[in-house]
């Protein structure tokens, strides 16, 4: 299973593999998730001088909700789940964040992907604060079940979602259809139709145009950027890309579009590398016909997973799974620039000697936003009732994604700082001013 | 709910010097032209709504102290009312209820779909520390909070209330509802759901209104001499613009006295040096002469953007503009105006010309309800249509009934109104 951060979780592996689960960030034994993520801003937010007692705030989340799920199995047994909601910050606007059904599923984990969410829309500038939240069932259930789940987690929390108080986002096995079954179950409740409530919405249900590959279009704008900015265009530019499904596989199509050499593709299972550049469209449509890159048939060189990390390149972009750079191999990355397409791919240990190094990491919470943009147009479509052309949406998705990195590139600037913490410091400074501006309401 | 006698009949000002007084000549005056039967009239004239309220606050040494909040909303036939919320000593039921009224015809006149409302708490903002003013907005929001809404009742920033009082306001609102809600308050701070452009709407505004009516005129941007009273949000933005559009400024003023350069003042410096001086005085590329003769300059276009009362009839007959566009609210007496009238002076009324504030107000409205937010251009490019039209609107209608713009506007504002009642019917 390819990651896909478009709808901000922290960490995509395969589904439900807990055992395979890679925090981003190593986990040290008294530490946890959120902790470990809230870690990062504390600095940042020293770094800018930000009220204390505003950041304070930010250390909880608003609000977490625990409700029961009581689901008739097919055999006629009841099973009862567990369903969570964390609600992180509303100072910037409703809160905004994926729906996760696992069968192993941590409300650290959860607390720490609401806030991701929180910092995350603050960096793309969209009017939403950061919430998680997810089902704990059985990797078993049919799909009967799991709608039948679904719809009375959603109905047990009605009192707390809605348009404009808490926004569902799709992520692993809530998918489109599982987003359909919400936006139903609270339509039926409200008497009409309520579909500003979820977002990756199948398109024939008012879904927005654009969002399949929403996150690597960003990704494509923001590694120009990123290029202009640390002068590195080349009129023969290499880049790697981990990863070959919705986001890795659609930056490769975009970028050989571009005329940019792909020289190395993977996924899952292996990876291919050509330093002439791969035909990406061959490599895709075999991997769509055999499920896998490997065994392509065209030029190229199969090569090891791990070994694609530390070949020679212009850009590295890791778009699978969290912490593929690491300590045991970022000293041997040979590019001169990385761009995180997943979410955590480089792991703390890892970007530490990547700055030593002096290669940039222009991070995820920056680059791979395009999700939460496309989540936040189809919000906007849907209050509107009035959906928007490809073209208008490749516009504002553009403008968006320009203006984050401008506001990125300016703190960078202003205090020398590298992209991740300018990235968080922007995060941190536009939450903590909306926060201050509303009061403490007593 | 009301049944004394108007603002008009006995607001204790001096006749001519009550400028909501001249508002309710215009509004008889348009209702004549329009043959408005008298029940038509009455509930025109009437608020559909007025709220007093208590506010129990505790100050800051631990007392308690009991303020008064009215809110006074006058009609909601063409939307949701919309208007300003005001901090001031001087609050009186009163003057909210002809502010409401002069909401509703402004909002009419730029075609918004806003009714008019108006509200305040009588307090001295002077004497309150900042957690004393935000408690007293918060309990004024939570007390009249049944009556507000994105869909019933919008307030605003107006007197000694601002960005941050709006913010209060937004966040009160919300947390009562559990839910998001900008679009309850206009005037927030961009990272909360305002808009972009919104400081510089009124005078905007201005220029776009001076613009439109000096090519009415026939009168090329190189050769029209223009005084500006006033050097704020809506006299000094309304100039600089003025200015970038090629308009010769030769005189601004502050509440100190006015400077004056025949050869056009170089007005991005005029600003700069304001902003650095806190006054104009000092300023060296021009001279220095007092307020009252500002008013009086060999000039073609006079933009009165400061305060109310500036042209009355005792300096009328020296004031030798031949276009007058009020930026700032009721700057003509209506006798002052009127004596204009009989010269061929036009005279471009507040309730046109300073719209531009509640279009951009109305444009945030917009864009909180969806969600989204236009670059400056986009908020820039929709508030020259709507002034644009606005000001063509009227200009039509003065020439269809013959009357000044000023009558025109009302006529404009009471007639749109009037055929919404019409469409709706009474509620029973």
């Amino acid at each position: 299973m390819d990651s896909d951060p478009r709808h901000g979780s922290l960490v995509h592996t395969e589904e439900d593999s807990w055992d395979n689960f890679l925090p981003p960030t190593p986990l040290l034994a008294d530490e946890n998730p959120f902790s470990t993520m809230m870690a990062s801003f504390d600095e940042a937010a020293k770094t800018l001088g930000a009220d204390e007692d505003h950041f304070a705030v930010l250390r909880k989340p608003d609000r977490e909700i625990l409700v029961s799920v009581p689901v008739r199995r097919d055999n006629g047994s009841l099973a009862v789940y567990e369903g969570y909601r964390v609600q992180h910050n509303a100072g910037l606007g409703p809160f905004l964040g994926p729906l996760r059904i696992r069968s192993k599923l941590d409300v650290d984990e959860l607390r720490a992907l609401a806030a991701w969410m929180t910092w995350k829309c603050a960096v793309l500038n969209v009017p939403f604060g950061g919430a998680a939240g997810g089902i704990r069932m059985d990797k078993d259930c049919s799909e009967g079940e799991t709608e039948r789940a679904v719809r009375r987690y959603t109905s047990n929390l009605l009192a707390d979602i809605g348009p404009d108080r808490d926004v569902f986002s799709p992520d692993v096995r809530a998918d489109e259809n599982v987003m359909a079954w919400v936006m139903d179950t609270v339509s039926t409740h409200a008497r009409h139709t309520v579909n500003a409530v979820v977002t990756g919405k199948p398109t024939r249900l008012a879904g927005s145009i654009g969002h399949e590959d929403a996150v690597a279009q960003g990704l494509r704008i923001i590694l120009g950027m990123a290029l202009e900015h640390f002068g590195m265009r080349r009129p023969e530019m290499r880049v790697l890309i981990q990863g070959a499904g919705t986001v890795g596989g659609q930056l490769a199509r975009l970028l050989h579009n571009d005329g940019i050499l792909v020289c190395g593709l993977s996924d899952v299972h292996g990876a291919l590398y050509n330093h002439k550049g791969l035909d990406v469209p061959a490599v895709l449509a075999w991997r769509a016909k055999h499920h896998t890159v490997v065994g392509f048939e065209g030029e190229a060189e199969p090569i090891a997973n791990e070994e694609l990390i530390t070949l020679p390149c212009e850009v590295l972009i890791p778009c699978a799974i969290a912490n593929a750079v690491h300590s045991g191999n970022a000293r041997d990355v040979r590019a001169r620039m990385i761009v995180e397409g997943a979410n955590g791919p480089v792991s703390v240990r890892g970007d530490r000697i990547l700055a030593e190094r002096g290669i940039p990491v222009v991070p995820d919470i920056l680059a791979n936003g395009g999700g939460v943009v496309s989540s936040y147009f189809e919000w906007v479509q849907n209050r509107m009732g009035y959906a928007w052309l490809a073209p208008v949406v490749h516009n504002r998705l553009r403008r968006f994604m320009t203006e984050a990195f401008e506001a990125v590139r300016k703190v960078r600037q202003e205090h020398d700082v590298r992209m991740r913490m300018a990235a968080n410091m922007v995060a941190v400074k536009r939450v903590v001013k909306a926060d201050k501006l509303r009061g403490i309401y007593a | 709910m009301p049944t004394g006698p108007l603002v008009a009949d006995r607001h204790p000002l001096e006749e001519e010097f009550n400028p909501f007084l001249s508002m309710a000549k215009g509004f008889d005056a348009a209702a004549d032209k329009l043959g408005l039967d008298e029940g038509l009239r009455d509930v025109l004239r009437r608020p559909e709504r007025e709220l007093t309220v208590s506010l129990p606050v505790l100050m800051d040494d631990d007392s308690v102290k009991v303020f008064t909040g009215y809110r006074v909303q006058h009609n909601f036939l063409r939307g949701p009312c919309k208007g300003g919320i005001r901090f001031s000593p001087d609050v009186n039921i009163d003057e909210v209820r002809a502010l409401a009224a002069w909401m509703t015809w402004k909002c009419s006149i730029v075609d918004v779909p806003f009714g008019g409302a108006k509200g305040g708490v009588i307090c001295d903002p002077r004497d309150l520390s900042d957690d004393e003013l935000e408690r007293i907005t918060r309990r004024y929001t939570a007390s009249i909070l049944d009556i507000l809404g994105p869909d019933r009742d919008v307030p605003a920033p107006d007197m000694n209330t601002n960005e941050r009082t709006m913010a209060w306001i937004m966040d009160t609102y919300s947390m009562h509802v559990r839910r998001t809600t900008t679009a309850v308050v206009t005037g927030k701070p961009f990272s909360i759901g305002g808009s972009r452009g919104r400081t510089e709407a009124t005078g905007r505004g201005v220029m776009i209104t001076c613009r439109e009516a000096l090519k009415k005129l026939g009168m090329r941007p190189e050769h029209t001499r223009v005084v500006v009273q006033g050097c704020g949000n809506v006299g000094g933005i309304g100039a600089l613009l003025l200015a970038r559009e090629g308009y010769r400024i030769i005189s601004l003023s502050d509440m100190y006295g006015a400077i004056v350069n025949e050869k056009g003042l170089d007005v991005p410096a005029v600003l700069d040096h304001m902003r650095k001086h806190r006054r104009l005085e000092g300023y060296a590329e021009a001279d220095h002469i007092e307020n009252k003769d500002q008013l009086e300059l060999d000039c073609d276009l006079l933009v009165p953007a400061a305060t109310e009362n500036q042209i009355t009839s005792k300096n009328v007959d020296r004031v030798k503009a031949r276009l007058i566009v009020e930026g700032a609210n009721g700057p003509t007496t209506a006798a002052a105006a009127k004596i204009l009238d009989e010269r061929g002076v036009i005279v471009v009324p507040d309730i046109l010309a300073n719209a531009g504030g509640v279009t951009v107000s109305y444009f945030e409205w917009v864009q909180d309800r969806m969600g989204f937010f236009w670059t400056e251009d986009v908020v820039n490019t929709r508030l020259e249509q709507i002034m644009v039209k606005a000001f063509h609107d009227v200009d039509a209608t003065a020439k269809e009934h013959n009357v000044s713009m000023r009558i025109a506007a009302y006529i404009l504002a009471v007639d749109r109104v009037a055929a919404v009642y019409r469409l709706r019917g009474v509620f029973a």
